[in-house]
């Protein structure tokens, strides 16, 4: 108790990193929902790994003195944040394009996507002579240290893609679910799932830049997989998951400070913890519910 | 005006470049009620889904006449089996859905339209699934909640994909009657494919008969008498 005061107090000189994964974690799950729920699973663990990609590019082209060297912390993260859209929104194009022709595995091409980024991101950074100034923390990464001029943009980011996610909820959720329907509706297909996936997009690049790959992977999935064992309606789907991955983020940057832990390491650690539980939990309700109800409707 | 809701005119049909029914010429009454058969495999939903555009059409046009210098709103209802149970949405969530062809983007759905698609529920029989989940549902009650949802959409043409496809016979009935009923009382008309002949024949007033890349149309007195269907299917009367 006495971490979390200190945590949550406003003089806490690591305060930004703990906004900055509570911002992560309230909004990954929000997109996360929708790739959930149009089994699209793989994107998710595919695209942080590109933005990955793209970043380790960036700093590439850098490198090799085709770009201007970034002065100070917020022109790297400009060129970091460049890098990571153009090869996220350029891979989602691809992928959807791929998935229009119908041919070959989604999974496949998804598999191919991540370890190709994967195996490139290493050899972009071992062949750049600044990556290893900073830039593998920052694939990695690094939420200990965030500037407050990091900490704005980034919510200025998240912000400009929740507005569109909430206001357009309806839409988002019929060309999901029924793509068929939604054109004899007059609505346009590709254009909202356009949208939805440059949103998509758009968070999955700021949050590997905030918080790395795996951290951001584990908030688009796993609070997403727990609130969907508990919740009977998408707006409460989407609201849980939001909130778990939000609460992760606070209780995980807590048990890291305490015990002198990585923090992404131990969010995504935590929710996996979380999902276990609910798991048994939900099991234990299935199997001793009913009976118990049965017990309280026929007493004899 | 003309007394047509829609008229196909010399419609190809088909994926890709592969035709699968062609010269498809046929004009639907306002108010009609239109069963869609054939066999497996002969192009019942590839040409529903043209129509309702959906998939492009290969050759020739589908056209809808205006109503009130409005085109005609259309409520599709697709096989429940395509629609993935893995979304966690209540039965009222579903129907609402019908709404959204109203409803600007970014607009909520407000107050009027939930009432009026609890009523659409109400007239299918399912109000009191509105708060089950979707995917806990039987195929019948799934079929009826996919109903109200079209019929929220306030269509001027309701078109069904195989509505009674994998219910028992009772809730096949059930659900037919109900579709008359809409089709009586309300004056929608109704386009739907089924593989079920003693169903078409006994609800429906035109057919559309797809066998051998061509399609037959005509009253159900005329297309499905005796001999006619004899002659389609290539049997030899006693």
């Amino acid at each position: 108790m006495e971490t979390l005061r200190e945590v949550l107090a406003p003089g806490f000189v690591l305060r930004n990193s703990v906004y900055i994964g509570l911002l992560v974690g309230l909004t990954c799950p929000l997109v996360g929902g929708y790739l959930v729920m149009r089994r699209m699973i793989f994107m998710g663990i595919a695209l942080p790994q590109i933005s990955s990609c793209g970043i380790a590019f960036a700093f590439a082209l850098q490198g090799w003195g085709l770009l201007p060297h970034p002065h100070g912390t917020t022109e790297e993260h400009a060129l970091a944040f460049g890098g990571s859209m153009v090869f996220t929104l350029l891979s989602i194009l691809i992928l959807t394009l791929l998935e229009k022709r119908r041919g070959g595995s989604v999974e496949g091409r998804l598999g191919a996507f991540y370890v190709l980024a994967g195996a490139w991101s290493i050899l972009l950074l071992v062949k750049n002579p600044f990556g290893e100034h900073g830039m593998l923390d920052l694939l990695k990464g690094e939420i200990i240290a965030v500037p407050n001029s990091d900490l704005v943009l980034s919510a200025g980011v998240f912000g400009f893609a929740v507005i569109p996610l909430i206001l357009f909820h309806k839409e988002f959720l019929l060309v999901s679910f029924d793509p068929e329907m939604a054109t004899t509706l007059k609505k346009s297909v590709r254009g909202w799932d356009g949208l939805l996936f440059s949103l998509v997009g758009l968070i999955v690049s700021i949050s590997v830049l905030s918080v790395g790959p795996l951290v951001t992977f584990g908030f688009l999935l796993v609070p997403s997989l727990i609130a969907y064992q508990l919740t009977r309606t998408m707006k409460q789907f989407l609201a849980l998951s939001s909130i778990i991955g939000g609460l992760s983020a606070v209780v995980g940057f807590v048990l890291a400070y305490r015990w002198d832990l990585p923090v992404g390491a131990t969010d995504v650690a935590l929710l996996g913890i979380l999902l276990i539980l609910t798991f048994f939990a939900k099991r234990a309700a299935t199997l001793f519910g009913p009976r118990c109800a049965a017990k309280r409707e026929f007493p004899r | 005006m003309s007394d047509d809701l829609l008229v196909l005119d010399n419609l190809a049909v088909g994926y890709g470049s592969k035709v699968v029914v062609d010269r498809v010429n046929l004009s639907m009454p306002r108010g009609s009620f239109v069963g869609l058969l054939g066999p497996n495999g002969s192009g019942k939903t590839t040409l529903l889904k043209t129509i309702v555009g959906i998939i492009p059409a290969l050759g020739g046009a589908v056209r809808f006449q205006k109503l009130n210098a409005r085109p005609p709103v259309m409520g599709y209802v697709p096989q429940r089996e395509t629609l993935d149970p893995i979304f966690p949405l209540s039965g009222f969530e579903v129907a609402l859905m019908g709404t959204c062809g109203r409803v600007a983007p970014g607009r909520r759905i407000g107050r009027a339209e939930r009432a009026w698609t609890l009523q659409c529920m109400e007239q299918t029989g399912v109000a009191n699934l509105a708060k089950v989940k979707y995917s806990e549902l039987s195929g019948g009650q799934k079929q009826r909640v996919l109903i109200a949802r079209a019929l929220a959409a306030k269509p001027d043409l309701l078109v069904l994909d195989e509505p009674t496809a994998g219910l028992d016979p009772n809730a096949s009935q059930a659900l037919m009657e109900l579709l008359r009923e809409i089709n009586a009382h309300q004056g929608k008309a109704i386009l739907l494919v089924a593989h079920d002949l003693p169903v078409v024949r006994r609800y429906v007033q035109w057919v559309i008969w797809l066998h051998g890349g061509r399609a037959d149309y005509g009253p159900v007195s005329k297309l499905l008498s005796r001999e006619r269907v004899a002659e389609i299917l290539g049997l030899d009367l006693p």
